[in-house]
């Protein structure tokens, strides 16, 4: 004989049992004494409580109408769990509007930059555009100062090139990245709660 | 082929409500009278004495009218209620420390009578039951209100006490348990009597 199905009883009594468990359970019910005796005292639990009527209370009209004299003239305008509800999902809008601006930002800057090395940008251009100089300052210094020269000296220019102009691009792009994958786990994490339900009835 | 009446009262319902949350008394009132007889229903589970049910109901549809923005249409209007009705009910048990109906305090939940001396009349054995509902815990008292009288499924009664389905069963399941307990010796006895088939 199978194992008993005592725990599951009170959902297949409820008819809230569906698929494998269910099958599980009438299988398990149909030869075992035991707990056919423990689904008949639930019915017989069910029809007991069932036994306590509602009373009469009073003229649903009477009701409507003292509750019609007791609330107050204006409702309560948009409530504080609308307004985060609609800042949850303005989130993801959020961040894929930072990320267009930012890949923009930095389109824009790379563009200045090779106009500028080029000669073709004017005065006040040129200004605007330093902020985006690839110039390498630091390796320069050590070059001067003798610390590195050859393959080390390139080395050092190479890293400085990238961390002064692609490691920000990358951060700020990781950054959203990992912003906006913890929303979707969020939003996972709040959408498998919902759905809940039926795996569990359903075994 | 018509449209199923049910389907029709959910549509008028929504408009209802659309109407209510622009401030239409006369929506709302509507909605008073379609919900009044179950909220009030629940509450009186859950406290057993009929004044008090309908006041906490009134209070409780008060309630209703001043969240009424941050009710979500998509979701059953039905299960929101009650979910206010079941904590308004909470609510006043806490003020009120347990209310049970004074003709029903004195009647032991046992009957150590032998026999058919046992056998209990029907309201007796009513008073017997309704004291036995009123002794549980509110949490596990809502849980036991919402399936059996209400007929809600597991899942209507996770979403109208924001607990999970996996805590419904497991409540529902103990409550069962201490009821029968609690009603076996005297009641069971009675539900066998009364069955047997007349000869």
């Amino acid at each position: 004989m199978s194992r008993h199905v005592s725990e599951w009883l009170n959902a297949y009594h409820d008819g809230e049992l569906r698929g494998s468990r269910l099958h599980a359970v009438e299988a398990h019910l149909a030869e075992c004494e035991l707990c056919q005796a423990e689904r008949g005292s639930l019915e017989s639990l069910s029809r007991l409580l069932h036994e306590v009527p509602a009373p009469e209370f009073m003229p649903v009209e009477r009701f409507a109408a003292r509750v019609s004299l007791r609330i107050p003239h204006q409702s309560t305008g948009v409530s504080k769990k609308q307004i985060i509800e609609f800042g949850w999902w303005m989130i993801p809008v959020g961040l894929l509007a930072a990320w267009i601006f930012i890949s923009t930002a930095f389109v824009i800057s790379d563009i200045l930059s090779a106009a500028g090395n080029l000669g073709l940008l004017s005065s006040t251009a040129k200004w605007l555009a330093s902020g985006s100089s690839n110039e390498i300052y630091l390796s320069t210094t050590i070059g001067q100062m003798g610390l590195l020269s050859g393959n080390g000296l390139n080395w050092a220019e190479a890293t400085e090139t990238f961390t002064r102009m692609s490691l920000p691009q990358i951060s700020f792009q990781v950054s959203i990245a990992l912003l906006y994958l913890s929303w979707i786990a969020i939003w996972w994490a709040r959408h498998t709660r919902h759905q809940q339900h039926g795996q569990l009835l359903e075994g | 082929m018509g449209i199923p009446s049910v389907a029709v009262a959910a549509v008028n319902e929504t408009e209802l409500v659309t109407q209510a949350q622009r401030g239409d008394r006369n929506a709302f009132g509507e909605l008073v009278r379609i919900h009044a007889q179950s909220v009030t229903n629940v509450i009186y589970r859950m406290c057993g004495d009929v004044q008090i049910a309908e006041e906490a109901a009134q209070e409780a549809f008060i309630q209703a009218w001043l969240h009424l923005s941050s009710y979500r249409p998509q979701t059953s209007l039905r299960n929101w209620l009650y979910r206010i009705a079941v904590n308004a009910a909470t609510d006043i048990l806490r003020k009120e420390k347990r209310i049970l109906p004074h003709a029903i305090e004195d009647l032991p939940l046992t009957d150590s009578r032998p026999g058919p001396e046992a056998l209990l009349n029907q309201s007796e054995r009513k008073a017997l039951v309704q004291k036995a509902i009123l002794s549980l815990s509110d949490a596990s008292r809502a849980v036991l209100i919402l399936r059996e009288y209400e007929e809600m499924s597991y899942h209507e009664i996770a979403d109208t006490l924001d607990i999970p389905v996996g805590t419904v069963m497991s409540r529902l399941n103990y409550v069962r348990k201490i009821l029968k307990e609690k009603l076996e010796q005297t009641l069971f006895l009675n539900v066998e009597v009364d069955h047997v088939p007349a000869r």
